[in-house]
């Protein structure tokens, strides 16, 4: 069973679609909407084509690990949203780590059974819908590090001196055998960092988890969540991080909108903004200023549009 | 007469709790910890232990962590799998413990606040879009300001598709079925870095 989780480096790495498949993420669209646009105009800018459909749904997954409901629900959508993608011959690129995650074990738990498959497609063929399981589901991120060198020969406004320190989120690493790097401490990011010109910085905490992922932010938010945090923060103040990228809207939820909650509960003063890492990259790729969303964010960024030289009257607009 | 194994009394215990069958290497747990050394919740709160909570499970004791509040703190991060020497997926087992403890009736405090989101979801074909309107006003006008639709666009054949399968695969009758007054009191609870029995319930 662990050996066809192992996706060859060959598969990981395939040649750069001129086409793709962009999975909605309700947090990303909601929450966070400047990660959705980053990510379409960075393709923009690399000439490749995102496909949305609106008859794509949310993966469900967030609500089958908070326990709202059983994995036969989620099995279904994910055949349905990936029989879609299916039909138009293209492959998933996420830009959620919950997204990535969730369907990449599912659709790996469908293609290894054959009778949760047949389960499936049983409920889904109802709608008219059938999963072959051939899609492949990747994460924008990969996307990003794959075409590391066109995206450094279109920087046009580096990122110089900025420190800034990667979070990983824990749905994209925990499929340790499916990524591009190593599970246990993944680095490509900071590779990506320093093509924008930035400064990578490694901070003790930079594994920890952000906490929110199965809704533990909602039921354990004194008890574990803040303390959890508290951890992470404080290490990367001391690093010095000006900046922390997630990978995850939810990720992004937890680290932004629970900073100034642990300033008031613990007497801290953490002022560190935290993006996607799309939207640092559409940064240095000069997308203007006001498709990236940042007033969605609770901690603002005016610090760090001030030091790459972005003035004060387009960072709110 | 065959002889009796080590392991005949306790042989598949664990599909109790396995019941998806999604934890196929369970057995071959060392017992080494590591999970325990990654595990950030047991650094926070000792008696949250995923060595003892297999050790358990694997025996048949499942009832004194269905009745845990410890259960409902793990953050799924999968730390535990990633350092796992034996690549067990305890997430996998977690998320099947806490359907077990749900179906007794413990822990329901920490499902409610989902049920409501997944209501939501149902209807809108999303998860976490705010209940309310000025929450949705909101969004509204931060995607339009970047030069997004105002609201993502799902169509209204995803939503009905999406209803239909909660339907279909029995998961609004599941969300219908539990109800406040089926919630038991949890009866172990974190005290001095154990799982103890709480005071005062003499059992």
């Amino acid at each position: 069973m662990q050996e066809a989780r192992v996706i060859k480096p060959e598969e990981r790495l395939p040649d750069i679609p001129g086409r793709l498949f962009l999975f909605r993420s309700c947090t990303g669209s909601i929450e966070y909407p400047g990660t959705e646009s980053a990510i379409k105009e960075i393709l923009k800018l690399l000439g490749i084509d995102a496909v949305m459909d609106p008859d794509q749904t949310c993966c469900s997954g967030y609500l089958l690990t908070c326990s709202a409901h059983k994995p036969e629900l989620s099995l279904a959508v994910t055949a349905r949203n990936l029989a879609i993608v299916e039909k138009q011959e293209l492959d998933v690129y996420t830009f959620c780590n919950g997204c990535f995650g969730y369907i990449s074990e599912l659709a790996h738990i469908l293609r290894q059974n054959p009778a949760y498959m047949d389960m499936a497609n049983g409920i889904v063929g109802k709608l008219g819908y059938r999963f072959e399981g051939k899609t492949k589901i990747f994460h924008v991120q990969e996307l990003w590090y794959r075409m590391k060198d066109a995206i450094a020969g279109k920087v046009v406004r580096p990122l110089a001196g900025l420190k800034v320190a990667a979070h990983n989120g824990c749905h994209y690493v925990a499929r340790q055998y499916g990524i591009l790097d190593d599970g246990g401490y993944p680095t490509f990011h900071e590779e990506l960092f320093e093509i924008l010109g930035a400064e990578p910085v490694f901070y003790k905490e930079r594994q920890l988890c952000c906490g929110y992922a199965v809704g533990r932010g909602f039921t354990h938010k004194e008890e574990m969540v803040q303390p959890h945090l508290l951890k992470k923060f404080k290490s990367a103040e001391q690093a010095g991080v000006e900046l922390i990228t997630t990978v995850c809207p939810g990720c992004n939820v937890a680290l932004d909108r629970e900073q100034p909650n642990i300033n008031m509960r613990y007497g801290e003063n953490f002022k560190i903004p935290v993006i996607d890492l799309s939207q640092l990259i559409a940064l240095a790729l000069g997308v203007p200023v006001h498709k990236l969303g940042f007033p969605a964010n609770t901690t603002p960024l005016n610090s760090v549009l001030e030091k790459i030289g972005i003035g004060k009257e387009t960072a709110d607009g | 007469m065959p002889r009796e194994k080590e392991n005949d009394l306790t042989e598949d215990l664990y599909s109790q709790v396995d019941g998806y069958k999604l934890v196929p290497n369970l057995e071959t747990c060392l017992q080494c910890g590591k999970c325990v050394g990654v595990c950030p919740v047991a650094n926070l709160s000792p008696s949250y232990n995923p060595r003892t909570v297999i050790n358990d499970i694997l025996r048949g004791r499942q009832d004194r962590w269905l009745k845990s509040e410890e259960i409902w703190r793990c953050f799924w991060c999968a730390n535990c799998y990633t350092m796992c020497p034996m690549d067990i997926p305890y997430p996998m087992l977690m998320m099947q413990i806490r359907y077990r403890a749900i179906e007794k009736g413990y822990g329901l405090k920490y499902f409610f606040p989902f049920k409501r989101f997944a209501l939501r979801a149902m209807d809108d074909g999303l998860t976490f879009a705010p209940a309310s309107p000025k929450g949705r006003e909101r969004i509204g006008r931060i995607r339009q300001e970047i030069g997004l639709s105002p609201w993502p666009e799902i169509s209204q054949k995803a939503r009905n598709e999406y209803k239909a399968l909660f339907e279909m695969t029995g998961a609004a009758d599941f969300l219908a079925s539990i109800t406040e007054d089926k919630e038991k009191p949890v009866q172990f609870s974190y005290m001095e870095g154990k799982i103890t029995r709480a005071r005062g319930k003499g059992n």
